[in-house]
């Protein structure tokens, strides 16, 4: 069965045929070629994959497209402006929060979605925050300081 | 394209309809979590999924005039944390949804799903057991009631029939007095799951000699489904809560679990931690009752 669906994608407005069983990431990546969104572990587990769904973050692997009809998704695509990264994407570089970077779209889509809630989070907030998403290099000490920068800058 | 159908409930009148036009070929889907897991590995390849997603019925959090809480079964584990209402009348539950995996779990996954998938080691169904909460359960022709206690049959297996689904779960009004908390033990909490044990407790003191009166206890990753452990609560009522009394648990207790040994624990360092997790619980649920509000700390 295919069902037409709509969905605002970084602002942008995105009419779509979709399969019921259609996860949000392989639209995302497949249909789209957003990349920046990545897939991993497929069970919720790695946060690689979360997007932000009306501003709270969700795992898109885990969330079949034709359930949130009509709703506002950001990637992390959306988040620098004009060519300008994003205070965090920033923070992330300069504070070397980024190695691999497999994790690191996970890891601005869940922490942007802190900051717009919580502006001056603590080092606890942060840390429970960012606790659902793994990242294998970091060791999570300087992702930690990039968000604590942001929220003191 | 699969040729999965879809249906988008505006009501439960609507999606129960759909189930029984669907004679046991249909899935209800809540927020996805669970399912699109099973979907994802290729365990699972649904012909028709009835979205309850956006039932507005289905959305809300009630405390009555009697203080009934009532939450709808699309209600979301952040939701339930986030309710002040909750907090206010019945902190374990607020504690238990807080420690659901993390946000992006806590956004999309519901109460109802978590409850109608039955897993052993989920943490509300844990909640409801210890205090005794009502389902409500809606079928084609009426709605009936179902004890918690009753609801969990087997391995991700409920005594919901093909043509029901949850409408809601009810948690009367705790007494005066009494005191309620959650624990739970794993290694890494936000993903950890299949490995936690948990522990919830709601516990009454007799305001004479300060023994437990009456006491309702839940446990998660302890047995196939979760656990109402009858004999442990017989044991602990008429006690007080002091060395003793948890040597004795335990004793009882470990008898009365079979958790499943998996690749971090083994099942008999399960029984361990679940005698632990749980003499932690109840001491903290003894102390908020001695604040005598119904949980409040
Ligand atoms: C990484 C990760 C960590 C997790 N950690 C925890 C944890 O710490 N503690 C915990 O408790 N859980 C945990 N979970 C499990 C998660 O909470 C549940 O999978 C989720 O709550 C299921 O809800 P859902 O709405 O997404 O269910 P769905 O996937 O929509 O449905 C699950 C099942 O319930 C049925 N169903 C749903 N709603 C109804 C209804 N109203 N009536 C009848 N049947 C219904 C569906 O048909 C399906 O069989 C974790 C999950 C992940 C991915």
């Amino acid at each position: 069965m295919s069902i037409d669906i709509s969905l605002n994608i970084n602002g942008e407005s995105h009419d779509l045929t979709v399969d019921p069983t259609e996860t949000l990431v392989s639209i995302l990546r497949d249909r789209l070629g957003m990349t920046g969104t990545h897939k991993d572990c497929c069970m919720g587990i790695c946060g690689s994959c979360t997007v932000l769904v009306n501003g709270r973050p969700v795992s898109s692997c885990l969330l079949l497209a034709v359930q949130i009809n009509g709703d506002s998704v950001r990637t992390v695509e959306g988040l620098e402006n004009n060519g300008t990264l994003s205070p965090l994407q920033e923070a992330f570089l300069t504070f070397g929060a980024v190695q691999c970077g497999y994790c690191t779209p996970g890891f601005l889509m869940t922490a942007t979605a802190l900051l717009e809630e919580n502006p001056k989070p603590n080092c606890a907030e942060i840390v429970d925050a960012l606790k659902g998403n793994l990242c294998r290099c970091t060791g999570y000490k300087k992702i930690i300081e990039a968000v604590q920068a942001v929220a003191n800058a | 394209m699969s040729d999965c159908r879809f249906t988008a409930a505006k009501t439960v009148e609507e999606a129960v309809a759909s189930l029984a036009e669907a004679r046991g070929e249909a899935h209800i889907i809540a927020g996805g979590v669970a399912l699109a897991i099973l979907m994802n590995e290729g365990l699972l390849q649904p012909s028709w999924l009835i979205d309850v997603s956006r039932v507005t019925e289905l959305n809300c959090i009630e405390v009555g005039d009697d203080g009934a809480i009532r939450i709808g079964a699309a209600v979301t584990h952040s939701e339930v944390a986030a309710s002040t209402d909750i907090a206010a009348s019945c902190p374990m539950l607020t504690e238990m949804a807080t420690e659901i995996a993390c946000g992006r779990v806590m956004n999309r996954g519901t109460i109802g799903g978590n409850i109608c998938l039955a897993d052993p080691q989920g943490d509300p169904p844990v909640a409801m057991l210890a205090l005794d909460a009502t389902f409500r359960v809606a079928g084609p022709s009426a709605t009936r009631d179902v004890p918690a206690r009753s609801f969990f049959e087997d391995l991700y297996t409920t005594a919901l029939a093909e043509d029901e689904l949850l409408q809601e779960v009810i948690i009367a009004a705790p007494t005066a007095g009494c005191g309620t908390a959650f624990g739970k033990y794993a290694a890494r909490k936000a993903m950890d799951y299949s490995s936690t044990i948990s522990a919830a407790v709601s516990l009454e003191r007799d305001p004479g000699d300060g023994s437990i009166a009456d006491i309702g206890i839940g446990l998660g990753g302890c047995g196939v489904i979760p656990i109402w452990p009858e004999m442990t609560e017989t044991l602990l009522r008429g006690r007080r809560l002091n060395d003793e009394t948890f040597a004795v648990m335990r004793d009882v207790l470990v008898q009365e679990i079979e958790p499943i040994g998996d690749s971090l624990y083994s099942a008999d360092y399960k029984r361990h931690v679940a005698s632990v997790i749980l003499k932690r619980t109840l001491k903290i649920a003894e102390q908020r009752s001695v604040a005598g509000k119904g949980g409040g700390s």
